[in-house]
């Protein structure tokens, strides 16, 4: 073979090459953090490195140019070799197995060969019925004292190989499709609240849907050890501000929504909104009641009007806390009121002293105590679209095919002759096959074991 | 201790009796010992088949049935009864017994790592919602069986090698015993064949579960790579022997390298920064 540009690019040689460096690149990205699962953890590395890594963009490898460059030396090598030696298989395939009388019979070894105390019309028949049982396209050719049938099968065996090559191509062509046309974002979406705009991870922008989204529930079920048992998100997705489809989004159960695919991917809580807290002045009946953000109250005895200004879930490590805003004719104050404070006087004895705006019971004769405040779920959204999935199913399931037809299938073929002398028949059987030559070895003892059994 | 464990860490001895009786019948080149190590080991395989049956019943008790395959503990368990039974299937189609040598200690070893170790929990636990999945049981079985060829195909390249030593110096009786080259090579190939097959299988069915779970087939996390890389290993070594009809001691050397790769995508991954790991 002359080296031209082409039979490089054919050679198993370079395959072999781009499959190393591919390997290699690949246990670098299994080492090296990589940019969209997070990508906090560059800090133990020396900023020189971090810049050299940056500019061969070993931070988001698997799209670097040269990855992607890497991708398409494989396609083409993987192309040009097929189309070359596509011709030379389709010849195999089509060519019809020569009904030479002497040939395949050179070298045979004495085992193959079979005398039988018949006349040759005796048997014949009985031979082709098994031969053509066996296999395929069965030529039968007769002269005076000889008959030569010539069957084969497993022709299309030769084409296991271009269907596993194909598929590889599909794989790589659904990837293709899939990063350009198709998205891969997420959304945390609290309780009762609902979005159109979803954020990508890869490009880092946001992206629009045609419709809108809403959680009305998130819950967690737990096994009797508190292993989480099931995450459920009832979701409903509306048009026009009428809901087209509800339903519950559970792990592995995704939902598929106009063409958008919504997944269960995590959890999370958010402050509720709301809180309960007690109010008592001395030597009164105490009162509870329920407030959300911005909610005021009015408090008699000093004429003063007290406005939940913030609902924190858990402030500066202290605990769940609200933030009162009193105003009152002497004057304008804050108030944090915690739920845990018993508890943070205990580390702290001089508290209020220090932070007179955390004492609960600033403003005498009142005391006011937080019970509890109100936490919603929020649910984490997965939100895809990958119109390559499909494609790169495809090729999953013709590289199965493909790997059943090149591994356990061969071309097989076969030639029986028949010759008689004295009135005895000489049956003597020679077979070929591209690959497997122990199922041939098989084949051909079947074959002659039942030959002997006619006799 | 509950009973099915219980009755899987003795397994575990089994298997040892049974390695040793295989190597003790190499070593010493007297058949005898043979049909004593195949018979332990075929006990070994029903007593560990019931103990992952009762395994499965008893997961159903506790009202969190689900198949015995779904942490380290159970995989480890699977990958040895994988191993098991395939080596026996092999020992029985090709009527030798000199493989058991180079194969069953692997089995007692995943065993006694499975039993023995401190870091994997025994305990039957119910799954997490992500683990439950038909595709998983169907992604971790065809792994499995995958490894389990693999791991009869680094078995053969060892006794090819080991039979490669004994051809300059006088030949050792054991070695003399050890199959044909060619047939060791054969096998090796017929081996990963069928764990080629399992392993493509296997990372199909992990990406099918993959989408279902998070939405993305193919995310390069490590185990997904390493798989890959492994994946890319054994087609190197096909297309070679295809290709380049290579043959004998670089295969060999190439299915133990393979299964290097296959032992470190199951276990090394744990070992690298970050992401989930499955088990
Ligand atoms: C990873 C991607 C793959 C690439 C880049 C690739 C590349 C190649 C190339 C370049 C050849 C032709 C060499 C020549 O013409 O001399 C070839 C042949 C072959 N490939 Fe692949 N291949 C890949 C995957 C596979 C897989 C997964 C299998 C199945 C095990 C496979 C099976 C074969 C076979 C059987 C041949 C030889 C055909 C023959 O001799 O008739 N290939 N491959």
């Amino acid at each position: 073979m002359k080296k031209t540009p082409l039979s490089f690019l054919s050679s198993l040689k370079l395959t072999f090459t781009l499959l190393l460096i591919i390997a290699i690149a690949s246990i670098l990205g299994t080492v090296i953090p990589q940019e969209y699962e997070g990508g906090e953890s560059f800090s133990h590395l020396s900023p020189g490195l971090v810049k050299a890594f940056n500019s061969l963009q070993l931070f988001d490898m698997y799209h670097s140019v040269w990855f992607i460059i890497l991708m398409c030396l494989l396609s083409l090598n993987l192309i040009v070799c097929s189309v070359n030696r596509f011709p030379t298989s389709w010849r195999l395939f089509r060519k019809v197995p020569s009904l030479d009388r002497s040939k395949p019979f050179e070298d045979l070894s004495p085992d193959r060969v079979l005398v039988i105390e018949r006349r040759l019309n005796e048997v014949i028949a009985r031979v082709e019925n098994l031969v053509r049982r066996r296999y395929k396209r069965v030529r039968r050719s007769d002269t005076a004292n000889t008959t030569l049938f010539q069957g084969e099968k497993g022709a299309y065996s030769h084409f296991g190989v271009y269907i596993i090559h194909l598929s590889i191509l599909i794989f790589i062509l659904g990837e293709i499709i899939g990063s350009l046309f198709g998205f891969n974002a997420f959304v945390n979406l609290p309780e009762g609240e609902f979005t159109s705009t979803v954020y990508l991870r890869r490009q880092r922008g946001i992206k629009k849907l045609d419709f809108t989204v809403r959680c009305d529930k998130f819950s967690i079920a737990y096994y009797d050890n508190g292993m989480p048992k099931e995450y459920r998100s009832d979701l409903s997705f509306l048009k026009n501000n009428k809901a087209i489809y509800q339903g519950p989004l559970l792990v592995n159960h995704p939902i598929t929504f106009d063409g958008i695919k919504f997944y269960q991917a995590s959890y999370g809580s958010v402050p509720g909104g709301q809180a309960y807290i007690t109010i008592k002045k001395a030597n009164e009946r105490q009162s509870s009641i329920a407030v959300k953000l911005k909610d005021s109250f009015y408090l008699k005895e000093k004429d003063a009007r007290v406005t939940i200004s913030r609902i924190e879930e858990n402030l500066m490590d202290m605990g769940p806390a609200v933030l009162l805003k009193i105003q009152s004719p002497q004057g304008n104050m804050r108030l944090w009121v915690f739920k845990d404070i018993e508890k943070i006087k205990e580390d702290i004895p001089d508290l209020f002293q220090k932070v007179p705006k955390f004492n609960p019971g600033l403003l005498k004769p009142y005391y006011f105590k937080l019970n509890s405040i109100e936490t919603k779920y929020y649910t984490g959204l997965q939100v895809s679209h990958d119109p390559g999935a499909s494609i790169v199913a495809i090729g999953a399931f013709f590289i199965i095919i493909g790997l059943i037809i090149t591994f356990f299938s061969s071309h097989k073929r076969l030639w029986v002759r028949l010759d008689e002398k004295d009135h005895r028949t000489r049956i003597m059987v020679g077979a070929r096959s591209n690959r497997d030559p122990v199922g041939l070895k098989r084949e051909t003892e079947y074959l002659l074991r039942h030959l002997k059994k006619q006799g | 201790m509950v009973i099915n464990t219980t009755i899987l860490s003795w397994v575990t001895f089994i298997y040892l009796a049974s390695s040793i009786f295989y190597i003790f019948r190499m070593v010493t080149g007297r058949a005898f010992w043979g049909p004593f190590a195949s018979y332990i080991a075929l006990a070994g395989l029903i007593a560990q088949s019931f103990a992952l049956i009762l395994r499965w019943v008893e997961s159903y008790k506790l009202g969190i049935g689900h198949a015995p395959l779904s942490n380290l503990y159970e995989s480890l368990i699977f990958f040895a009864w994988s191993i098991v039974l395939l080596y026996l299937i092999v020992e029985w189609r090709i009527k030798s017994r000199n493989l058991g040598a180079f194969v069953i200690p692997f089995a007692f070893l995943f065993m006694a790592y499975a039993s023995f170790s401190p870091d994997v929990s025994s305990r039957i636990q119910p799954l997490i919602p992500a683990l439950q999945s038909n595709w998983l049981i169907s992604h971790v079985i065809t792994c499995f069986i995958g490894y389990a060829a693999f791991t009869i195909a680094c078995g053969l390249g060892f006794m090819y090698l080991l039979k490669g030593l004994g051809k300059g110096r006088g030949p050792r009786p054991f070695l003399r015993s050890l199959p044909d080259r060619e047939i060791l090579d054969e096998l090796a190939y017929h081996s990963v064949v069928i764990g080629f097959i399992f392993l493509t299988l296997g990372i199909i069915t992990g990406s099918v579960w993959a989408y279902s779970a998070w939405g993305s087939y193919w995310s390069w996390d490590p185990k997904e790579t390493w798989s890959l890389i492994t994946w890319l290993i054994y087609a190197a070594m096909l297309h070679s022997r295809f290709v380049r009809d290579w043959r004998g001691k670089r295969m060999a050397i190439m299915s133990i390298i393979g299964f290097a790769s296959v032992l470190f995508t199951y276990f090394g991954v744990n070992y690298l920064p970050g992401l989930h790991s499955y088990f």
